[in-house]
């Protein structure tokens, strides 16, 4: 018996959607698909730095690899290069330069991969699967943070193969992101840790969790000043929180949104909850998009606290998402998110990356500051 | 710019259109008043007079709320349970009342009288009402402020699938499949459990919500010290209300891999649903913690099922044995006495043969304890198998 019920399926419903010969609902929002995507679940998304010119995007996946494709401002894509790790790839990233993907692996190890020469060298060792892995640029120090579901937190300079720090967490990190000065990483059993980075990685705070339910997603904004002041973070149950860590009021400032349900228009009938599995900010509006396993993609206005836009629904959810550096392009992927368990796991099935224009969809409501 | 009274007031009918000055601060201190007359959401002031409309996108009602922290106290929106309707539909909007913005700003720990933690009651039902009728992913720990509920196994869905490719690569599924079966029946029947509420249901939750020093919610404490990943998780997920429990339980493994889905590990069957008793018993273990003589391993025993030691293979998943073991007994005692000072049945740590009748002489001395004879008194002290 299925453990999850009778969810109303995607898209066309269940399982066996490919082979439609009508409407094909992998697609609905006609954006440009990425050649040669990854033949398994799309774990991660990552543009490059603007400090590089062009945009590449860099995919990871339950296939082991990683992919680089170079993304031409006529909207084709070139897939570039590829890497293997022994293990789902669950994590990647880019240094400030854009010459490395740093990738973060369930074979317990983290590489480095340089573009220029293609070569690929471990920077990392953990007791237990990667799960995220960030860059972090200090004025006084450079290094590789990754969080591993051994509850550490280790901080890796690329030359050595010990860690320059190693933190150890209340739980299984489940999500993490990193604007400097400032790390927040989301663990098991709900847990939420904020981390100060100058000088050297601390802690600095931990926070009572705004949801009940388990963390899945977190992305740090920045305030008008372009310093990190709070966080979104979602949860396996439809629900984001918007978070700030100083706000001067914090019964006002801080709040959550539900988000990926389905239309549930009157209370009798259940709604479908579904959760959110990425959450990006737009790095020039500072507006978010949130993608979840009802194969949707929405986009929000924190501070109007308004929803912008929300998608069709794909036949597939959507397991990660990316803004390029100056926010015209939205990348999402398509593809199994595990949402339902193995039933629903069809390894014939076609993973997707879409890019989509975001210039103009994501412009903030209020316009009065 | 003249700054508009109407606005000032929550009231104002143009929203970004008006020619008048919208103070931001404003704005957010009448949010609340800004409920009833718009009808229409929180955030979209444009929303209120559809001639200002500018394009279609305003339409959306926003689905957000004030404060999550509010959902959980009131109950109302709690579970997301269909509270708050997507379309334009003004009928089906049910501001439970303004009280759910007033709460806000009193939302002190002094609230937590015996009022509120029947809404919690409450919450905690329409939570899991939804969480059984929505699909939404099972494996998740679950809490309603300021104490988390336990009883719930927190594993992500990477974890799961890693689970599942590990199996599948080394040509054995039928481990993972058994496991996320046991999980999955483990998950439901907890669900169900608290969602039906039966009067020792709502003892346990009701002290357990009180008494959030035993809970790991202050954050960072007491949360299951064990590296392995998934036997630990289940024992840590009733452990961590005891803080110390796990390093019980942890039985020296210091891997802090994966998962390891071996049907044989116990951690299933140690958070067996209707064993909720174990956060309280975990609570009464915290508090008399000179009380017992094998203190952590004891403490972990109770709920493992299986030898303080041994990591036991044979342990039936499913069945609900009882050892008579110090810890248990005594909490379980405690925990059926009924009173909400759950700690507060004997002073004294053991009975004497005399104090017990017959029946109760004879379940301690038995092998396992016959459901609903559970005696009530503490053990005699001679009776104790360590």
């Amino acid at each position: 018996m299925s453990l999850f019920g009778t969810n109303t399926g995607f898209g066309s419903g269940g399982t066996g959607v490919f082979g439609n010969t009508t409407t094909d609902s992998h697609n609905p929002m006609k954006d440009v698909e990425v050649t040669s995507p990854p033949d398994d679940s799309i774990s991660c998304l990552a543009f490059s730095p603007p400090t590089m010119p062009g945009n590449f995007l860099i995919g990871g996946s339950w296939a082991n690899d990683v992919r680089c494709w170079e993304v031409q401002d006529n909207g084709q894509t070139v897939p570039k290069a590829q890497q293997m790790h022994t293990g789902p790839v669950l994590d990647v990233c880019w240094s400030d330069d854009g010459s490395k993907v740093f990738t973060a692996s369930c074979d317990k190890t983290a590489k480095m991969w340089d573009l220029n020469s293609n070569q690929t060298i471990q920077i990392a060792q953990h007791e237990g699967p990667i799960r995220t892995i960030h860059w972090i640029k200090a004025p006084n120090y450079s290094c590789v943070m990754t969080g591993s579901w051994d509850k550490t937190l280790k901080f890796w300079d690329t030359r050595s193969p010990n860690p320059m720090m190693s933190l150890q967490m209340p739980e299984r990190c489940y999500c993490a992101d990193v604007v400097y000065p400032m790390a927040v990483v989301a663990t098991a059993e709900r847990g939420l840790i904020v981390y100060q980075l100058e000088n050297q990685p601390s802690e600095f705070r931990r926070i009572e969790s705004p949801l009940k339910h388990q963390h899945r997603c977190v992305a740090i904004f920045k305030d008008k000043q372009s310093k990190p002041t709070g966080f979104a973070l979602g949860s396996i149950e439809g629900r984001v929180a918007i978070h700030y860590i100083n706000p001067p009021n914090p019964a006002k400032d801080n709040f959550t949104f539900k988000c990926h349900r389905s239309n549930g228009t009157n209370t009798a009938t259940p709604q479908d909850i579904y959760a959110v599995n990425a959450i990006s900010f737009h790095p020039v509006h500072g507006t978010l998009a949130t993608v979840g396993s009802d194969g949707r993609f929405s986009f929000w206005d924190k501070d109007a606290r308004t929803k912008l836009k929300t998608s069709e629904q794909l036949d597939q959810p959507i397991t990660a998402c990316c803004f390029n550096n100056n926010g015209n392009i939205f990348a999402y992927a398509s593809s199994y998110d595990w949402s339902k368990g193995h039933e629903y796991y069809n390894p014939q099935k076609k993973n997707y990356i879409f890019l989509r224009n975001a210039a103009e969809e994501l412009k903030p409501r209020n316009k009065k500051w | 710019m003249t700054v508009c009274n109407f606005f000032l007031q929550g009231r104002c009918r143009y929203g970004d259109k008006c020619w008048n000055e919208h103070p931001r601060g404003g704005r957010g201190g009448d949010f609340r008043g800004n409920q009833q007359p718009s009808r229409g959401g929180y955030g979209n002031r444009v929303w209120i007079n559809p001639s200002q409309r500018s394009g279609g996108d305003y339409v959306q009602q926003s689905s957000f709320s004030r404060d999550g922290n509010n959902d959980w106290s009131r109950g109302g929106g709690g579970g997301g349970g269909g509270g708050t309707p997507r379309d334009v539909k003004s009928s089906d909007f049910s501001f439970s009342s303004q009280n759910r913005f007033s709460a806000l700003t009193s939302h002190t720990p002094s609230e937590k009288d015996a009022q509120s933690s029947t809404d919690d009651v409450d919450t905690i039902q329409k939570d899991m009402e939804v969480w059984q009728t929505s699909g939404q992913w099972p494996f998740s720990c679950y809490s309603v402020l300021p104490g988390k509920l336990s009883g719930f196994v927190e594993v992500s869905p990477e974890e799961l699938r890693l689970e599942y490719y590990s199996g599948r690569a080394s040509g054995d599924l039928q481990a993972y499949m058994s496991s996320v079966q046991q999980l999955a029946d483990q998950w439901r029947s907890r669900v169900q459990e608290l969602r039906s509420m039966s009067s020792s249901t709502r003892i346990s939750v009701i002290s357990e919500l009180n008494n959030p020093s035993l809970q790991t919610s202050t954050p960072g404490s007491g949360f299951g010290s064990t590296a392995s990943g998934f036997g630990a998780t289940s024992s840590s997920s009733s452990s961590s209300s005891t803080g110390f429990g796990a390093a019980g339980f942890g039985q020296g493994s210091q891997s802090s891999s994966t998962f390891s889905f071996a049907p044989s590990k116990t951690g299933f069957g140690a958070a067996s649903s209707t064993q909720h008793a174990s956060g309280v018993v975990s609570g009464v273990l915290a508090q008399p913690s000179s009380g017992f003589g094998c203190a952590p391993a004891a403490s972990a025993s109770s709920f493992s099922f299986s030898e303080p030691q041994a990591s036991s293979v044979s342990v039936s998943v499913s069945s609900f044995s009882f050892r008579p073991s110090p810890g248990e007994s005594s909490a379980s005692a405690v925990l059926q006495s009924g009173s909400s000072g759950v700690f507060g049945a004997d002073t004294a740590l053991f009975s004497t043969h005399t104090d017990l009748t017959a029946e109760e002489l004879k379940e301690f001395t038995s092998k396992r304890f016959t459901l609903g004879q559970i005696p009530l008194k503490p053990p005699p002290a001679d009776l104790l198998v360590l």
